[in-house]
Formats: C-alpha cells, structure tokens, sequence
C-alpha cells in the first residue's frame, strides 16, 4: 500500500480495488472500473474549472480595460460563470434549416472532446497522469485534429456562409500553424531524448526554457493560434463574421464551444508548462512528491496569465498578416531553432554546463540575427504610403495656443 | 548471398543517383535566377550533366565480377542495373535535348522532375527489396504524372496527367497488395531470399502464384502491355511529346528491368506459371496493340499503340526465360529506346510548326525537310525491324530466343504481328513524301539535332555493330541466372 | 471467442461499414466523413497489435492532414457537393463481378496458408522500440536509402504540386 500523503490519489485508487475485488468483481473489470472513474472525475474537474477561468479572464480583462469586471454575483462577482451557466443550461437548442443534423450535433462534443483528449497524457505530478504514453507528443498533435474536424463539421453543418467563411478561415489557421508548432515541438523531444511527456518532464533539471528559448517563444505563439485567441481570432472576427463558425449554435451547445476554447487555452498553458517549464519539477518535490502539482499549478498559471495579457493588448491581425507571421517567419525560425538546438546539443553532448551555456547562447544569436534579417527585409520592402496621413480634428496643440494668447 | 557491410566505397555505387539529386537541385536554383535571360542554359546544362553523370557512372559505378548486394540488401550492384541506368541517363538526356525545342518546357521544375524521375528508373533497375523496389517505382512515376500534365491549361495534357494518375494509382495499389502479400508469407522483403523462406515455409504454389499475378499487373502497367494498356494511347496524345517518348521508352524500359528482376530472382519455381503468363500478355500486346494502330489518325496515338505492341515484342524475350532472351529484352529495349525517342522527336517538331497532330500533317515533310524525313524513314524502319537497322537485331534475338525455348507458337505470332506492323509504318511513310500545300522549309534548333543525329547515328550503329552492346546485354542477362 | 477477438471484430466491422459509406453516401461531403472513421478504425486496429505509434501516426497524418485537406477540397466546390445524381456507373455490374471473383479468389488463397489460422505473435516487453524504429531509418545497413529516396520523391511531390497550383496567368 503507498503511503496516502506521498501518493494520495494512487492510495485511494488502490483501497478503490480492494473495495470492488472485494465485493466480488473481477480483477480486469475493476480495472476497467477504476479507469472510468478515473477519467471521468479528470473531465469533469477539467471542465467545472473552466467556470474559474472565465471569471478570471472576465476579471483580468476589466481590470485592463479600467473596468470592474462581473461585480455582481457572490464576493469578487466569482459565481458569476456559476450563474451564466445555469442560464445557458435552460436556453433553447436552434437547428437551422437545412443543417446537417448529425454532423450539426456532433460538432460541440467533439471539439470539447479533442481538448480533453490532451489531459490524458499530462503527467500532473510524479506518478499521477492518466497514461504515460511514450508517443506523448505526437499524440498531442494527432488529437489536435479532432479540434480541426469539429470545425469543420460546425461550419459546413449549420447552413450558414458566415459560419461556413468562419470555418475555413479556422482551418486555414489551424492547419497551418500545426507546422511550425511540430517543429517547435521536436526541440524539447530532441533533448530528451523521448516523445513521452513525462520523461521530457524529469529530463528537464535545466527548464527548455533556458536551453530552447525560440522554440519556447514559437510554440507559444503557435499554441496561442491553435487555440484560437485574440489576437488569431479572425475565425470568430465580429465585424466580420458575426461568430464565425459557430453562429448558429445556442443553448448548452454554443456553451460547450465556449467551454472548449478556454480548456484549450488553459491546456496550451499547460503543455507550455510541463514542456518549457519543467512542469511538476520543483524544490523538495522528492519528498512531496503533491507539491509537483502545486508547481505545475502555478507555471501554468503564469503562462495562462500572459496569455490574457496578450489578448487584451494587441489587436486582431488581418488574414494575410496571419499568413505572413506563420509562414515567413515562425516557420523559418522554428526549422532553424530546430537545426541549431540539433547541433549544439550534439556538439556539446557530455558537458552538461557547457551544453546548456551554449544552446542559450545558439538561440539567442539565432533571434537576434533573424530579427535583424526580418527588420532589413521589411525596409526595404516597405509599402509607400498612399498618402500621408491628415490629422483630423486634434486639439490645439500648446505652441498654437500659446500663439493665440 | 548476404548483404555486404557498409563502407565507404559503396557510396560509389550509388555516385549517378547522388548526383542526379544534386543536379535536379541545382538546376532548381538556378531556375530562380537564369531562367529569364538565358533560355535554354538550364536545359543544355541538364543534359550535359546527364553525360557526365553517364560517363562517371561508367568509370566508378562500375559493379565488380559477382553481382554485390549493398545498403542493407536494398540495392544490388550488376550489369543489369549498370546497363538499365546508363539506358535511361541517355533517354533523359535526348528528352531534355529534344525538349529544348520550346521554352515552355524547359522550366527548372520540368527539368526537376525529369531528373527525378530518370533517378527514380535507376533505382528501380537496381534495387533488391521489395520496399526499395515500391519507392523507386513511385519515385519514377509520381513526376511522370506531373509531367503528363504539365501543361495545367491545356484540358488534354491535364486529361492525360489525371487519366495516367488513376491508372497507375490502382495499378500500384494493386502491385503493393501482391508485395505484402509476398513479405507476409515469406517474412522477407529482399527479392532473393523471399524464395528460400517460401520453400522453408511450404507455402503452397497457389498462393504464391496469386501474389505474383497481383505484383504483375503494376509491372504490366508500367509496360503498357495489353491488357494493361487503355492509358497509353490517351496519356501520350495528352502530354507534351517529349514526354510521351519519355514515358514509351525510358519508363517502359524500367518496367522491364524490374519485371525480369522480380520474376526471375523471386519466382523461379514458378517459372512453368509465369512464363505462360507472360506469353499469354505478349500475345495479346502484339495482337492488340498492331490492330488498333492501324485504324488510327492521329499520330501520337498511332505510336502509342505501335508502343504497345513493341512491349509485346520485348514481352517474347522475357517469356523465353533464358539468358539469350533476357539479353535480347536489353539489347531490343535499347534500340527501340533510340528509335522511338527520335520517331516522337520528329512529331514534336513538325506538330508545333503545323498546329496539328494528324497524320495528314506529315505530308510534305520530304520536301520540306530531306534530312528530317530521312530520320523519321530510318526510324519507323527500324520500328518495323527491317535490315540493317537496330530493330532487326532486337527482333531476330527476341524471336530467336523464343524459338530456342519451344514457344514457336508466339514467334510465329510475332513475325506475322510485325508485318502488320510494316504496313502501318509504311503507310506513315507513304504520307511522309506526299506533295502538300505547305511546303515551308523545317528548322530545327541546334540542340534538336544534337538529339537527332545521337539517335539515328546509334540506330544505325546498333543495327550493324552487333557485338558491343551484345555482349553488354549477355552480362546484364548472366547477372540474373 | 476471446475478449480480444470481439474486440477486433467490432472494430473491423466499423471500419468495413464506413468504408461501404464512402462509396454509398450520397452526398461527397458525408463520404468525406465516413472516410475518417474508416481510418480511425484502421488507427483502432493498431492499437489492438498494441503499436501506439502507428497508432497516433495514422491519426495525426491521415484524420488530422489528409481527411481535413479532403473536406476542406470538398467544402471549397459546393456545387459539385451537392450533386445527387445516380451513384451507379452504367457497367457496375460488371465490376461487381470481377470484384467478386477477385475477392473469392483471395480468400480461397489466403485459407490455402496455414499462417492464417496462426494467433498473432505476442510483442515481447518494451517491443516497440522507438529508438530502434529511428535508427534503422538513418543506419547504412539498414533503410537510409529507402529512406532518403522517399524525401525526394516528396519534394518531387511537392515541386509538382506548386507548380500545378501556381497562378498560370501571372506566369505567361
């Protein structure tokens, strides 16, 4: 029997079994049980947490705007998401005519699905994850696809333009910042030296964040992407779009679209955490080995909270804009970063300091010229501009004015 | 034989495709710069890199007394692979020369995959695995498909881009069903050994026999031998000509090295099966593919279907099973290589200057051009095999081969089939000195003749110096038995 | 019949009944969809020979490139989507035929092999070995040169499917 405070969860999951093989059922069919069980608490903490992180991201981006933010309901307006769901639970289903009706419904549960799909090989501490799968980070890209198809079949099943242009310009986006985000990817695999989440986690007594920084800054970008958040939300572009691909979704359905995108950024956060940050990697996390989840709480937390930071300060970029940053720039960079980190760490392979001093300093010269590079291409391709730009009724300056006294 | 280990010298052995790679990307490169002003550098640049490559590949690629398996048993170095590759660096170089003719085909991307795919051959005539053996043939013919199609505006070159995709897309899918098939009950991919592991196993003949009919038909295919044939007429009158010769010489030929190959090394306990087989396709090739073209008008089609029933022709010699047979098949494959390549050459030229593929174009041609209608003479002669010309040789040692292995019966199918032939031939000839309103004199371009002159002067060559090539052909063919 | 076979049962039968689907729906885009879970059925096929990284393979390039690039293909031509004509080709009963005989044939040979009846060979402990999948692809003696053919013929693929994408306008 593991000893409870080292290994809560595994302690309960072993008396569980005894309980179930005590009253009799199989062995194998306890198994299968405690599975389940298993992954359903898992989905549905996951999902119950979103209600915290609307509210946080409401809050935040008040704050931001100089606003209060959800004030009302509860100390802090913290049951606010409390409230809005118990509305969106009792709104009525809408299918508009001529939608595809299987593929209409199937479109929401999947696109949560494929975001919950990623929990499965998180490894939130030592021993706890749901599978320590050695392909971890190849799973994560393939089960990133289910997200695409539901989409897909949200655009194309509700019958509607706005959503049908909202669908293909996701698509567009998703598939091609899947690029430079599995290159980005193969960087923290490569020094591992193994696809398993887990073992990229106990790799990392130096953080990939120090060792692969431009792999790091590009997979955060290419995640920010992926998930769809400002400032990559021309899929949902209001001006342009009403909603995107999921105009024609109310009720609980609309809500589990809503639900997938925050678990999905949060998500991101989180893989940026065990990938970049050493994930449930900490002080004393040997002896505690429940503090690993506390560490990787609070990693994930600060990546979460750059990531809202980043959507409430730069505006939506325009399509070719979007085309442009993935194609001629991320997808380079992260090919070089990729190349660069290969040859250090194989130079430099057995001097452990050496090796992590000189993959830092590889990705910063890497940045520093590429940046360099993009700043001369951009001058010399600098657009003319159409005409100069009028100031349109600005206040008298102080030199007028003084002039006028 | 096992395998030898790695070592550097075997690089070596694979030097014509390593360079062939870095042609295509030179060649790649340079296409952003030199392409505008200079018409016409990057294509004489490809073709006197393909003789270079042909030149060093015969003086260091050159495979030793016995046939060596290197790379892991993905490759075997023999005559068969020595003589097939310096075949088709020389039908790459004669389409690119002959290609020059018009600007529009002499892009980098055309070049590209000419090179791709010229090294995609190579690598079919050489490799020993079944899984080298799947990539190579892709590798040849995914750029054909792009070729066949190249001109993305014109609806019958992309009609025959789509059309030979499709086919060879089911045929392929259908020869992979015969090689997993043959790796599942064998528990090999090397070609050599599939045989040993087949007996140990005690796999029924059955079965086998069922495998290698599934991998015949992708052979077939790549052959266009009756009944495996509808695309052909289609993809060569859709394709810039250059490369229906292409695909009727250079790709057919590597369908033969890798047929020969695979039945032979693979399959010799099934030889009593697979020689009727083979027989029964040759028959059929012949038969078919002389009758159809004597009903045809256009003239790409008619060479299609001519090419058709000369892979019937070529089919006699692998159906004999014997080494005169197989170097037959090679020495056969080479002079229609020269022939038919320039036969497709001289329809490039005069289809461009007329607007039209008739055959009703081709009138006037003796006046306009003596020289030229003397070449198109000389090749459609050979193509029908009259002495002294590299056709003859090609049939006498098919026929001859067949007729020492006691299947009198198909060369006697053959010699009838080929008078036929003669008369369509001749039929073309007759309209070539017709008199016509058009009388314009014909010029052609430097690098078009260079093209014409190396393969008249090696139809005749091939036609009265026997024994060189000959000799080469004996080795290649020992190489397998 | 064990646990096991059932198990490989059902998911043949998925796959066989959403590969009939692709052909019989009637509308492309639904083909397109029923393509998927045919190849998730291949991907669930995998994972029963317990090769998890073929498994994520199938799904990543197969579901997550190649079905979504069909869909996409699909979607971007609306009116031949929604065409609904006849689904048979004037000769299909032909090719019914020699798709029968074909298939009669095959499995009468297949059952003449002994192997057939054979139960999979167990993997042993850690049998799938990444590291030795990687090597064998960059070893000499093993599959460099397979290996390396198949990146030129994809950048071959490549090259050719730009320029037939290219804008053909700007170009003459």
């Amino acid at each position: 029997m593991t000893n409870w405070l080292e290994d809560p969860i595994r302690w309960i999951a072993e008396w569980l079994y005894s309980v179930l093989v005590g009253w009799g059922i199989l062995p194998s069919v306890a198994d299968v049980i405690l599975m389940i069980t298993g992954a359903a608490i898992l989905s549905t903490l996951a999902l119950l947490w979103v209600l915290f992180l609307i509210w946080f991201e409401r809050k935040l981006i008040g704050r931001i705007q100089d606003r209060f933010g959800p004030n009302r309901v509860g100390p802090w307006g913290i049951f606010q998401s409390v409230a809005d769901m118990i509305k969106i639970f009792t709104k009525e289903y809408i299918t508009p005519q001529g939608a595809d009706k299987v593929l209409y419904n199937l479109a929401p549960v999947l696109a949560v699905a494929s975001v919950l799909l990623i929990w499965a090989v998180l490894p939130f501490t030592r021993s706890i994850m749901g599978v320590n799968l050695n392909v971890g980070v190849v799973y994560i890209v393939a089960v990133g696809g289910g997200g695409v198809l539901a989409i897909l079949m949200a655009g194309y099943a509700s019958n509607n333009k706005y959503a049908f242009l909202g669908a293909s310009r996701a698509v567009a986006q998703l598939i091609s910042y899947e690029v430079p985000m599995v290159i980005s990817l193969l960087v923290p695999v490569l020094l591992a030296g193994s696809m398993g989440l887990n073992d990229i986690v106990q790799a990392q007594s130096v953080p990939y964040l120090v060792m692969a920084p431009v792999a790091a800054l590009v997979f955060f970008i290419t995640s920010m992407a992926e998930t769809g958040r400002a400032p990559f939300d021309l899929v949902e572009a209001e001006s342009e779009l009403v909603a995107g691909y999921n105009t024609e979704y109310s009720g609980l359905k609309f809500g589990m679209f809503f639900v997938g995108e925050f678990l999905h950024s949060f998500t991101a956060a989180l893989l940026f955490a065990v990938l970049f940050l050493g994930g449930w990697r900490g002080p004393f996390v040997d002896q505690v080995p429940l503090l690993g989840l506390v560490y990787l709480f609070i990693k994930t937390m600060v990546i979460y909270f750059l990531i809202i930071l980043v959507r409430a300060s730069v505006p939506r970029f325009r399509i070719d804009q979007m085309m442009d940053l993935n194609w001629k720039v991320l997808t380079p960079l992260s090919i070089l970063s990729f190349l660069v980190t290969a040859v250090i760490a194989k130079v430099l392979e057995g001097q452990f300091l050496f090796q992590v001093l000189g993959l830092l300093a590889g990705n910063v010269i890497l940045l520093v010229l590429f940046m360099e590079w993009g700043e001369r291409r951009n001058k010399r391709n600098r657009r003319p501009m159409v005409s100069q730009p009028r100031p349109l009724a600005t206040p008298a300056s102080d030199e007028t004015s003084m002039a006028q006294s | 034989m096992n395998p030898a280990p790695f070592e550097l010298s075997m690089l070596l052995a694979i030097l014509p495709e390593i360079l062939l790679v870095v042609l295509a990307a030179l060649v790649l490169l340079l296409n952003l710069g030199v392409r505008h002003r200079a018409e016409g550098v990057l294509g004489w640049l490809t073709a006197i890199g393909l003789a270079v490559i042909a030149v060093l590949s015969a003086v260091f690629a050159r495979p030793g007394d016995t046939p060596q398996l290197i790379f892991g048993g993905m490759l075997r170095l023999d005559w068969v692979s020595f003589s097939f590759r310096l075949l088709f660096l020389l039908g790459a170089a004669i389409t690119v020369l002959v290609s020059l003719e018009h600007a529009r085909t002499i892009t980098g991307e055309y070049l590209a995959l000419l090179l791709v795919s010229t090294l995609g051959m190579s690598l079919m005539a050489s490799s020993a695995n079944l899984i080298m053996l799947y990539l190579a043939i892709e590798t040849t013919s995914l750029p054909l498909y792009l070729l066949a199609g190249y001109y993305v505006e014109n609806q019958k070159s992309v009609e025959s881009g789509i059309k030979y995709m499709l086919y060879g897309a089911v045929t392929s899918a259908v020869m992979l069903y015969g090689f997993s098939l043959l790796f599942g009950l064998s528990g090999t991919a090397n070609l050599a050994m599939i045989p040993f592991r087949l007996t140990q196993t005690g796999v029924s003949p059955l079965l086998v026999g069922g495998a290698l009919f599934l991998t015949l038909v992708g052979f077939g295919f790549k052959v266009s031998a009756a009944p495996f044939h509808f695309w052909a007429p289609d993809v060569y009158e859709g394709a810039p000509t250059p490369i229906a010769g292409f695909l009727s010489t250079a790709s057919k030929a590597a369908g033969f090295a890798v047929l020969v190959r695979v039945l032979l090394v693979t399959f010799p306990q099934l030889a009593s099966f697979w020689t009727l087989v083979v027989a029964i396709l040759a028959a059929l090739s012949m038969i078919v593919g002389n009758l159809l073209a004597l009903t045809q008008r256009n003239i790409k089609r008619l060479l299609a279907y001519s090419s058709i029933a000369q892979a019937g022709y070529i089919l006699v010699g692998v159906a004999a099973d014997s080494p005169l047979g197989v170097a037959g098949m090679v020495y056969y494959l080479t002079s229609y290589l020269v022939t038919n390549l320039a036969a497709f050459a001289i329809v490039w030229l005069v289809a461009q200057q007329v607007g039209s593929e008739d055959l009703d174009a081709f009138s006037g041609l003796g006046k306009r051009n003596p020289a030229i209608a003397l070449a198109m003479l000389i090749s459609l002669l050979s193509l029908g095999g009259i002495p002294p010309l590299s056709g003859f040789i090609g049939k006498v040692l098919v026929f001859a081969a067949a007729v020492e292995a006691g299947q009198v019966a198909l060369a006697i199918i053959g010699v009838l089939t080929s008078v036929i032939g003669l008369y369509y031939y001749l039929t073309v000839m007759k309209i070539l000195y017709r008199p016509a309103v058009d009388e314009a004199p014909l010029k052609p371009s430097l690098s078009w003749r260079t093209a014409m002159l190396i393969c008249v002067v090696l139809m005749l060559a091939l036609g009265v110096i026997v024994a060189p090539w000959y000799g080469q052909s004996l080795a290649a063919a020992s190489a397998l038995f | 019949m064990s646990a096991f076979q059932i198990v490989f049962l059902l998911i043949a039968l998925l796959t066989l009944f959403s590969a009939l689907m692709v052909v019989f729906a009637r509308k492309t885009i639904h083909s397109a969809f029923w393509l998927i879970l045919a190849l998730f059925g291949v991907a669930a096929t995998f994972a029963t020979l317990a090769a998890s990284f073929f498994v994520v393979i199938q799904v990543a390039v197969y579901i997550g490139a190649i079905a979504i690039l069909i869909i996409f293909t699909v979607m971007l031509t609306r009116r031949s989507m929604e065409e609904s004509g006849d689904q048979l080709l004037p000769g299909w009963g032909w090719a019914a035929l020699v798709v029968l005989i074909v298939f009669g044939g095959l499995v009468f040979m297949l059952l003449q092999w002994q192997g057939i009846f054979q139960p999979p060979q167990v993997l042993t402990a850690g049998g799938e070995n990444l590291e030795n999948l990687g090597m064998a692809l960059v070893m000499p003696d093993r599959y460099v040169i397979p290996f390396e053919v198949a990146s030129v013929l994809l950048v071959a693929a490549m090259i050719g499917a730009i320029y037939v994408a290219g804008d053909h306008k700007k170009r003459s």
